[in-house]
Protein backbone atom coordinates (compact mmCIF):
# COMPACT_ATOMS: atom_id res chain seq x y z
CA UNK A 1 0.00 0.00 0.00
CA UNK A 2 1.23 3.48 -1.31
CA UNK A 3 0.38 5.63 1.25
CA UNK A 4 -0.20 9.59 1.93
CA UNK A 5 -0.98 10.57 5.54
CA UNK A 6 -1.59 14.12 6.40
CA UNK A 7 -0.88 15.23 9.83
CA UNK A 8 -2.49 18.71 10.74
CA UNK A 9 -1.27 18.86 14.53
CA UNK A 10 1.44 18.91 16.20
CA UNK A 11 1.44 18.17 19.98
CA UNK A 12 -1.36 15.48 19.70
CA UNK A 13 0.95 12.53 18.42
CA UNK A 14 -1.23 10.32 16.38
CA UNK A 15 -1.17 6.61 17.64
CA UNK A 16 -2.28 5.32 14.39
CA UNK A 17 0.35 6.41 12.44
CA UNK A 18 2.94 4.97 14.73
CA UNK A 19 1.37 1.62 13.72
CA UNK A 20 1.01 1.88 9.80
CA UNK A 21 3.41 -0.26 8.53
CA UNK A 22 2.58 0.88 4.45
CA UNK A 23 5.04 -0.36 2.15
CA UNK A 24 5.65 3.19 0.90
CA UNK A 25 4.66 5.95 2.97
CA UNK A 26 4.71 9.72 2.70
CA UNK A 27 3.70 12.42 5.64
CA UNK A 28 2.35 15.78 4.57
CA UNK A 29 2.73 17.90 6.71
CA UNK A 30 -0.53 20.51 7.03
CA UNK A 31 -1.67 23.23 9.57
CA UNK A 32 -0.32 22.63 12.39
CA UNK A 33 1.34 19.69 11.61
CA UNK A 34 4.06 21.73 10.15
CA UNK A 35 5.94 22.45 13.56
CA UNK A 36 6.72 18.76 12.97
CA UNK A 37 9.43 20.26 10.29
CA UNK A 38 10.36 23.35 12.39
CA UNK A 39 10.20 22.88 16.29
CA UNK A 40 13.67 21.68 18.08
CA UNK A 41 12.33 21.16 21.24
CA UNK A 42 15.55 20.64 24.08
CA UNK A 43 17.39 20.87 20.47
CA UNK A 44 15.69 17.62 19.02
CA UNK A 45 14.26 17.40 15.74
CA UNK A 46 10.54 16.15 16.06
CA UNK A 47 10.27 12.36 16.74
CA UNK A 48 8.00 12.25 13.68
CA UNK A 49 10.66 12.38 11.39
CA UNK A 50 12.75 9.57 12.57
CA UNK A 51 10.00 7.88 10.97
CA UNK A 52 10.52 5.44 7.78
CA UNK A 53 8.63 7.93 5.10
CA UNK A 54 8.76 10.77 2.56
CA UNK A 55 8.13 14.34 4.62
CA UNK A 56 6.41 16.88 2.67
CA UNK A 57 5.24 20.22 4.25
CA UNK A 58 2.79 22.98 2.49
CA UNK A 59 4.36 26.05 2.05
CA UNK A 60 1.19 28.17 2.94
CA UNK A 61 1.28 26.70 6.18
CA UNK A 62 4.52 27.42 6.74
CA UNK A 63 4.28 30.87 5.78
CA UNK A 64 0.93 31.47 7.33
CA UNK A 65 2.80 30.81 10.80
CA UNK A 66 5.60 33.13 10.65
CA UNK A 67 7.76 29.96 9.09
CA UNK A 68 10.18 29.74 5.74
CA UNK A 69 11.74 27.50 4.26
CA UNK A 70 14.70 28.14 5.76
CA UNK A 71 12.99 26.82 9.31
CA UNK A 72 12.69 23.73 7.86
CA UNK A 73 14.41 20.30 8.31
CA UNK A 74 16.11 18.88 5.93
CA UNK A 75 14.27 15.59 5.73
CA UNK A 76 11.28 17.42 4.68
CA UNK A 77 10.24 19.01 1.41
CA UNK A 78 8.23 22.09 1.21
CA UNK A 79 5.40 21.80 -1.40
CA UNK A 80 2.33 23.63 -2.53
CA UNK A 81 -1.01 23.09 -2.85
CA UNK A 82 -0.68 21.89 -6.15
CA UNK A 83 2.35 19.67 -5.89
CA UNK A 84 0.19 17.94 -3.09
CA UNK A 85 -2.09 17.26 -5.58
CA UNK A 86 0.40 15.27 -7.72
CA UNK A 87 1.29 13.73 -4.93
CA UNK A 88 -1.72 11.91 -4.18
CA UNK A 89 -2.42 11.65 -7.72
CA UNK A 90 1.00 10.09 -8.78
CA UNK A 91 2.98 8.87 -5.51
CA UNK A 92 0.33 7.45 -3.10
CA UNK A 93 -2.98 5.21 -3.85
CA UNK A 94 -4.50 5.91 -0.76
CA UNK A 95 -5.02 8.87 1.94
CA UNK A 96 -5.05 9.09 5.35
CA UNK A 97 -5.70 12.14 7.73
CA UNK A 98 -4.85 11.89 10.84
CA UNK B 1 -19.73 -4.35 -12.75
CA UNK B 2 -17.47 -3.10 -10.45
CA UNK B 3 -16.76 -2.78 -6.60
CA UNK B 4 -15.21 -0.49 -4.66
CA UNK B 5 -14.01 -1.20 -1.00
CA UNK B 6 -14.48 1.36 1.81
CA UNK B 7 -12.46 1.07 5.17
CA UNK B 8 -13.55 3.30 7.95
CA UNK B 9 -11.38 3.35 10.44
CA UNK B 10 -12.50 4.92 14.08
CA UNK B 11 -10.12 6.43 16.37
CA UNK B 12 -11.81 8.79 19.00
CA UNK B 13 -13.73 7.70 21.96
CA UNK B 14 -17.97 8.26 21.13
CA UNK B 15 -20.34 11.36 22.72
CA UNK B 16 -17.91 14.23 22.85
CA UNK B 17 -16.95 13.92 19.21
CA UNK B 18 -19.43 13.29 16.85
CA UNK B 19 -17.22 11.33 14.27
CA UNK B 20 -17.42 8.27 15.33
CA UNK B 21 -21.08 8.24 15.07
CA UNK B 22 -20.81 9.87 11.78
CA UNK B 23 -18.59 7.13 10.65
CA UNK B 24 -20.74 4.49 11.48
CA UNK B 25 -24.02 6.47 9.84
CA UNK B 26 -21.82 6.49 6.82
CA UNK B 27 -20.65 2.90 6.39
CA UNK B 28 -24.74 2.15 7.29
CA UNK B 29 -24.94 4.44 4.08
CA UNK B 30 -23.43 1.88 1.90
CA UNK B 31 -26.67 -0.33 1.88
CA UNK B 32 -28.14 2.46 0.33
CA UNK B 33 -25.39 3.67 -2.50
CA UNK B 34 -27.04 1.96 -5.00
CA UNK B 35 -29.29 4.78 -6.49
CA UNK B 36 -26.67 6.44 -7.54
CA UNK B 37 -24.70 3.39 -9.17
CA UNK B 38 -25.27 1.31 -12.88
CA UNK B 39 -26.74 -2.07 -12.09
CA UNK B 40 -24.26 -4.51 -10.50
CA UNK B 41 -22.05 -2.11 -8.92
CA UNK B 42 -20.88 -2.16 -5.13
CA UNK B 43 -19.70 0.13 -2.26
CA UNK B 44 -18.76 -2.01 0.49
CA UNK B 45 -18.03 -0.78 4.13
CA UNK B 46 -15.73 -2.45 6.77
CA UNK B 47 -15.27 -0.68 10.08
CA UNK B 48 -12.49 -0.89 12.34
CA UNK B 49 -12.28 0.30 15.75
CA UNK B 50 -8.86 1.35 17.14
CA UNK B 51 -6.91 3.08 19.89
CA UNK B 52 -9.33 4.97 22.29
CA UNK B 53 -12.01 4.23 19.43
CA UNK B 54 -12.70 1.02 20.88
CA UNK B 55 -14.38 2.67 23.74
CA UNK B 56 -17.43 2.80 20.88
CA UNK B 57 -18.02 -0.59 21.44
CA UNK B 58 -19.10 -0.55 24.96
CA UNK B 59 -21.98 -2.48 25.73
CA UNK B 60 -25.08 -1.08 28.20
CA UNK B 61 -24.80 2.27 26.57
CA UNK B 62 -27.62 4.41 27.67
CA UNK B 63 -27.27 7.32 25.62
CA UNK B 64 -30.46 7.02 24.76
CA UNK B 65 -32.33 7.00 28.06
CA UNK B 66 -30.06 10.22 29.41
CA UNK B 67 -29.51 12.21 26.76
CA UNK B 68 -32.62 10.70 24.35
CA UNK B 69 -30.02 10.42 21.54
CA UNK B 70 -29.28 7.20 19.81
CA UNK B 71 -26.13 5.40 20.76
CA UNK B 72 -22.88 4.59 19.19
CA UNK B 73 -24.15 0.57 20.43
CA UNK B 74 -27.82 0.76 18.66
CA UNK B 75 -25.38 2.11 15.24
CA UNK B 76 -22.85 -0.50 15.73
CA UNK B 77 -25.35 -3.40 15.81
CA UNK B 78 -26.99 -1.63 12.52
CA UNK B 79 -23.76 -2.54 11.45
CA UNK B 80 -23.62 -6.21 12.02
CA UNK B 81 -28.03 -6.87 11.43
CA UNK B 82 -26.53 -5.01 7.97
CA UNK B 83 -23.64 -7.50 7.06
CA UNK B 84 -20.51 -5.06 7.46
CA UNK B 85 -17.56 -6.94 8.49
CA UNK B 86 -16.72 -4.75 12.20
CA UNK B 87 -13.40 -5.46 13.53
CA UNK B 88 -12.22 -4.20 17.28
CA UNK B 89 -7.86 -3.88 17.57
CA UNK B 90 -7.53 -6.71 20.56
CA UNK B 91 -4.24 -5.11 21.96
CA UNK B 92 -6.17 -1.75 22.46
CA UNK B 93 -8.93 -3.31 24.53
CA UNK B 94 -6.61 -4.84 26.11
CA UNK B 95 -4.52 -1.64 26.90
CA UNK B 96 -7.55 -0.05 28.16
CA UNK B 97 -8.29 -3.04 30.71
CA UNK B 98 -11.06 -4.22 28.22
CA UNK B 99 -11.92 -7.93 27.16
CA UNK B 100 -14.80 -9.29 24.70
CA UNK B 101 -16.78 -9.07 27.65
CA UNK B 102 -17.30 -5.47 27.97
CA UNK B 103 -18.38 -4.66 24.53
CA UNK B 104 -20.86 -5.49 21.77
CA UNK B 105 -20.48 -8.85 19.73
CA UNK B 106 -23.23 -9.55 18.14
CA UNK B 107 -26.69 -8.01 17.32
CA UNK B 108 -28.27 -11.37 18.45
CA UNK B 109 -31.60 -9.41 19.36
CA UNK B 110 -31.98 -7.54 16.02
CA UNK B 111 -31.89 -11.35 14.09
CA UNK B 112 -28.14 -10.48 12.93
CA UNK B 113 -25.72 -12.87 12.10
CA UNK B 114 -22.03 -11.45 11.83
CA UNK B 115 -20.26 -11.09 14.85
CA UNK B 116 -17.64 -8.55 15.81
CA UNK B 117 -13.87 -9.62 15.22
CA UNK B 118 -11.62 -8.96 18.18
CA UNK B 119 -8.39 -9.52 16.23
CA UNK B 120 -4.99 -7.57 16.69
CA UNK B 121 -3.57 -4.25 14.62
CA UNK B 122 -1.69 -6.54 12.17
CA UNK B 123 -5.29 -7.89 10.78
CA UNK B 124 -6.71 -4.58 10.68
CA UNK B 125 -3.87 -3.27 8.68
CA UNK B 126 -4.19 -6.43 6.27
CA UNK B 127 -8.00 -5.23 6.00
CA UNK B 128 -6.90 -1.85 5.70
CA UNK B 129 -4.32 -2.64 2.79
CA UNK B 130 -7.08 -4.60 0.82
CA UNK B 131 -9.34 -1.71 0.46
CA UNK B 132 -9.73 1.20 -2.44
CA UNK B 133 -9.81 3.99 -0.04
CA UNK B 134 -9.40 4.46 3.71
CA UNK B 135 -11.53 7.06 6.12
CA UNK B 136 -9.87 7.71 9.84
CA UNK B 137 -12.47 9.23 12.33
CA UNK C 1 -6.92 13.32 -15.59
CA UNK C 2 -8.44 11.68 -12.59
CA UNK C 3 -11.24 12.68 -10.13
CA UNK C 4 -10.54 13.66 -6.61
CA UNK C 5 -13.31 13.07 -3.72
CA UNK C 6 -12.91 15.21 -0.50
CA UNK C 7 -15.09 14.74 2.56
CA UNK C 8 -14.74 17.15 4.83
CA UNK C 9 -16.61 17.04 8.75
CA UNK C 10 -15.00 20.06 10.42
CA UNK C 11 -16.56 23.18 11.24
CA UNK C 12 -16.13 26.71 8.88
CA UNK C 13 -15.44 28.41 11.88
CA UNK C 14 -13.32 27.25 14.38
CA UNK C 15 -11.43 24.67 12.18
CA UNK C 16 -9.12 25.40 9.19
CA UNK C 17 -9.80 22.30 7.83
CA UNK C 18 -12.55 23.80 5.05
CA UNK C 19 -9.99 26.19 4.13
CA UNK C 20 -7.47 23.52 3.45
CA UNK C 21 -10.65 21.48 1.75
CA UNK C 22 -11.04 24.49 -0.51
CA UNK C 23 -7.80 25.18 -1.70
CA UNK C 24 -6.80 21.82 -2.41
CA UNK C 25 -9.66 21.33 -4.85
CA UNK C 26 -9.08 25.18 -6.49
CA UNK C 27 -5.21 22.95 -6.88
CA UNK C 28 -6.94 19.84 -8.48
CA UNK C 29 -9.37 21.67 -10.80
CA UNK C 30 -6.77 24.02 -11.97
CA UNK C 31 -4.65 20.93 -12.88
CA UNK C 32 -7.79 19.54 -14.75
CA UNK C 33 -8.83 16.99 -11.93
CA UNK C 34 -12.84 16.58 -11.51
CA UNK C 35 -13.28 17.30 -7.86
CA UNK C 36 -16.35 16.40 -5.40
CA UNK C 37 -16.44 18.29 -1.72
CA UNK C 38 -18.45 16.40 0.58
CA UNK C 39 -19.28 18.60 3.67
CA UNK C 40 -20.93 16.52 6.52
CA UNK C 41 -21.50 16.91 10.55
CA UNK C 42 -20.31 20.94 11.74
CA UNK C 43 -18.97 21.10 8.04
CA UNK C 44 -22.33 21.76 6.64
CA UNK C 45 -22.24 25.80 7.83
CA UNK C 46 -20.12 25.98 4.79
CA UNK C 47 -23.55 25.81 3.05
CA UNK C 48 -25.16 28.52 4.70
CA UNK C 49 -25.78 31.41 2.16
CA UNK C 50 -24.84 35.21 2.81
CA UNK C 51 -22.27 34.75 5.80
CA UNK C 52 -21.19 37.88 6.72
CA UNK C 53 -17.31 38.27 5.93
CA UNK C 54 -14.99 38.89 8.69
CA UNK C 55 -11.75 38.97 8.92
CA UNK C 56 -11.45 36.94 12.13
CA UNK C 57 -13.33 34.25 10.63
CA UNK C 58 -12.77 31.12 7.72
CA UNK C 59 -15.10 32.78 5.21
CA UNK C 60 -15.23 30.27 2.13
CA UNK C 61 -18.87 31.50 0.33
CA UNK C 62 -16.78 33.94 -2.79
CA UNK C 63 -14.14 31.28 -3.48
CA UNK C 64 -16.61 28.46 -3.39
CA UNK C 65 -18.90 29.87 -5.77
CA UNK C 66 -15.97 30.83 -8.49
CA UNK C 67 -14.47 27.29 -8.30
CA UNK C 68 -18.70 25.97 -8.20
CA UNK C 69 -17.66 27.98 -11.53
CA UNK C 70 -14.86 25.86 -12.38
CA UNK C 71 -17.07 22.76 -12.13
CA UNK C 72 -16.58 21.98 -8.04
CA UNK C 73 -19.26 19.89 -6.90
CA UNK C 74 -20.06 20.89 -3.58
CA UNK C 75 -22.80 18.80 -1.82
CA UNK C 76 -23.90 18.92 2.33
CA UNK C 77 -25.09 15.46 3.72
CA UNK C 78 -29.19 16.95 4.40
CA UNK C 79 -29.66 15.07 7.77
CA UNK C 80 -26.39 17.17 9.32
CA UNK C 81 -27.73 20.22 7.86
CA UNK C 82 -31.39 19.99 8.37
CA UNK C 83 -30.27 18.73 12.81
CA UNK C 84 -28.20 22.71 12.54
CA UNK C 85 -31.25 24.47 11.52
CA UNK C 86 -29.58 24.55 7.99
CA UNK C 87 -32.71 24.33 5.37
CA UNK C 88 -32.77 24.45 1.89
CA UNK C 89 -33.40 27.97 1.55
CA UNK C 90 -30.93 29.15 3.14
CA UNK C 91 -28.57 26.91 1.18
CA UNK C 92 -25.96 28.52 -0.94
CA UNK C 93 -26.85 28.62 -4.90
CA UNK C 94 -25.40 25.61 -6.78
CA UNK C 95 -24.61 23.80 -3.09
CA UNK C 96 -26.20 19.95 -3.28
CA UNK C 97 -27.73 18.27 -0.50
CA UNK C 98 -28.04 14.73 -0.04
CA UNK C 99 -28.07 11.90 2.53
CA UNK C 100 -24.97 10.02 2.92
CA UNK C 101 -24.79 7.77 0.32
CA UNK C 102 -24.24 10.03 -2.06
CA UNK C 103 -20.28 10.29 -0.45
CA UNK C 104 -19.99 6.69 -0.70
CA UNK C 105 -21.24 6.77 -4.29
CA UNK C 106 -18.61 9.65 -5.41
CA UNK C 107 -15.95 7.71 -3.87
CA UNK C 108 -17.34 4.59 -5.82
CA UNK C 109 -15.38 6.05 -9.19
CA UNK C 110 -13.13 8.31 -7.38
CA UNK C 111 -8.94 8.13 -8.34
CA UNK C 112 -8.52 9.65 -4.97
CA UNK C 113 -10.36 9.91 -1.64
CA UNK C 114 -9.14 12.13 1.21
CA UNK C 115 -11.36 11.95 4.07
CA UNK C 116 -10.92 14.88 6.29
CA UNK C 117 -12.53 13.92 9.69
CA UNK C 118 -14.02 16.25 12.52
CA UNK C 119 -12.18 17.57 15.70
Amino acid sequence: MKLAVFVSDYRNTVETLERLKPEKLGIILVGNGVYHATVKEKGNASPLLEKSADFYALSEDLETRGLSSSHVNSKVKVVNYGDVVDLLFNNYEKTAWL
Amino acid sequence: MATTKLGFIVQRPPYKSENPKLALTHAIASQSVEIYLKDGDLVTADVAFVGDGVLNCLKNQKAMDIYALSSTESHLKNCLLLDLNVYVCKEDLGKLGLSENDIVMDAEEFGADMKVNVVPFDEISKMMEGMNHLLFF
Amino acid sequence: MGKLTIGCFSSLVGSMNLDFAVKLSAAALEKGHTVDLWVSGNATMLSIKDQRAFKDYSSLEKPLKELMGKGLTVTACEACAEARGYHKDNTMEGFKRHSMDWYLASAFDADRVLHIGGE
